[in-house]
């Protein structure tokens, strides 16, 4: 098998075959790889046009997109508390950091105490990934928020949220029962909201 | 835990691993013995209502002196309630304490995010925390309580501070007084009203101790509430 010809795999499992590869490498090639997955599962998750096959990409979860929106929303929320505020940049950080992973946590532990049958980082994966428009809104915010009145600023802030909570409401939905559904999706919304609404405030 | 689908093979070494890992059994699912309540599945039974329900329950907090409560959650007490009245309460400390304070200083905009933490503490430490010493201290004097059900009544009996918190939003001192004073006499009487089945099986004296571990904790739970987060904003 030739792999130098696959340079841009279609589908995660093509990049499996690249694997073997690893070592010899450069690790610029790598690290473009792993970025290339991860705009691509970004794609996936965020583009509703593209989920066809409903939701069996996230099979291949990983944990490195969540890690990287949740730094980079962490970091531009700690960026602005400054020190006219009462809470320090390490606070707001940390603060940040615990919600988004530990929410995370406790919405999939509730989809799996409704009873649905949903792989545990699988969910984790996707509600981390959906945090990526929350991180659109936090940066368009710090830059150009403190020129804008605050009901201007609620524009982006609505749209983000919208966002968000409609890409990762679809998966959600359909792992319960459907007596249980809103039971299940709500939770989503508190988690997107509680965000949407840190990075309107700091 | 349940990980699911596996895909991969390192993934499938991991769900293999993971039942022999739990407590020496050989890897079914019903776990039994000292363990048994860090599984998933102990709790799914306490989940088993729909979306009507939990709002049913929560209507019938809001008139403690009508006995719909308890007809309510017979025989199925749940546990979706509890922790996700406060988690939205939570959420709507934070809302509402920093727009307080947003409104009134403009250049000086004081974010204070350390309610977080100490509304999460708060909460869940007296929804959660009280029922334990409620049931030891019952356990002592001899009755037993239904652990569950006791459970499921603190968490609704916060649903009293929902309305409570968005009104906090005036600064109006005297009226904030007012209705904290109201949600602190709503949630008692709701909480011993419906606690009473069970304290009738105790001697006068001793039922006056668990009314009053109620009440304790519902009164510092509402001071702190006011003191702490909504305390008086200099105009």
């Amino acid at each position: 098998m030739d792999y130098t010809n696959q340079k841009h795999p279609q589908n995660y499992s093509q990049m499996e075959d690249l694997k073997t590869l690893d070592l010899e490498e450069s690790v610029s090639e790598t690290i473009m790889r792993d970025l290339r997955m991860i705009a691509y599962k970004l794609k996936y998750v965020l583009i509703p046009k593209e989920q066809e096959d409903n939701g069996k990409e996230l099979r291949n979860w990983d944990l490195w997109g969540p890690l990287i929106f949740c730094l980079a929303l962490a970091m531009t929320l700690s960026f602005k508390a400054d020190s006219t505020t009462t809470s320090s940049k390490s606070d707001v950080f940390a603060i940040i950091f615990v919600l988004i992973w530990v929410g995370a946590f406790v919405v999939t532990l509730n989809a799996q105490l409704l009873g649905g049958k949903v792989s545990f980082f699988q969910s984790v994966c996707l509600l981390g990934y959906c945090v990526f428009p929350i991180n659109i809104e936090a940066i368009i915010i710090a830059f150009i928020g403190s020129y804008l009145p605050f009901v201007v600023k609620l524009i982006p802030v609505i749209i983000c949220f919208a966002w968000s909570a409609y890409s990762s409401v679809g998966f959600m939905a359909s792992l319960v029962p459907p007596h249980k559904k809103k039971l299940a999706v709500y939770p989503v919304f508190l988690f997107y909201l509680f965000l949407s609404w840190f990075s309107l405030i700091v | 835990m349940d990980f699911g689908i596996q895909n991969q093979t390192d993934e499938q070494q991991q769900a293999n691993k993971e039942p022999s890992n739990q407590n020496g059994n050989e890897g079914n699912k019903k776990q039994t013995g000292c363990c048994a309540f860090l599984t998933v599945e102990f709790y799914t039974p306490y989940f088993n209502v729909t979306e009507t329900d939990v709002l049913q329950r929560i209507q019938g907090t809001f008139l403690p002196l009508r006995p719909d409560f308890l007809n309510l959650i017979r025989g199925n007490p749940d546990l979706w309630g509890p922790i996700w009245i406060n988690a939205t309460l939570i959420f709507m400390i934070t809302a509402i304490a920093n727009l307080r304070q947003i409104d009134e200083e403009k250049e000086n905009q004081s974010f204070v995010i350390s309610y977080v933490p100490q509304a999460t503490a708060l909460l869940y430490i007296i929804a959660f925390g009280t029922p334990i010493v409620l049931a030891a201290v019952m356990k002592f004097l001899g009755v037993d309580l239904s652990f569950f059900q006791t459970i499921c009544l603190y968490g609704y009996s916060m649903s009293t501070l929902l309305p409570i918190t968005i009104l906090c939003y005036f600064q109006n001192e005297l009226f904030l007084w007012l209705i904290i004073a109201y949600g602190f006499a709503n949630s008692s009487l709701f909480l011993i009203i419906n606690l009473k089945e069970e304290l009738d099986k105790l001697q006068i004296q001793k039922k006056y101790i668990i009314i009053g571990i109620v009440v304790t904790m519902q009164l510092s739970l509402y001071l702190f509430y006011k003191l702490v987060f909504f305390s008086y904003v200099k105009e």
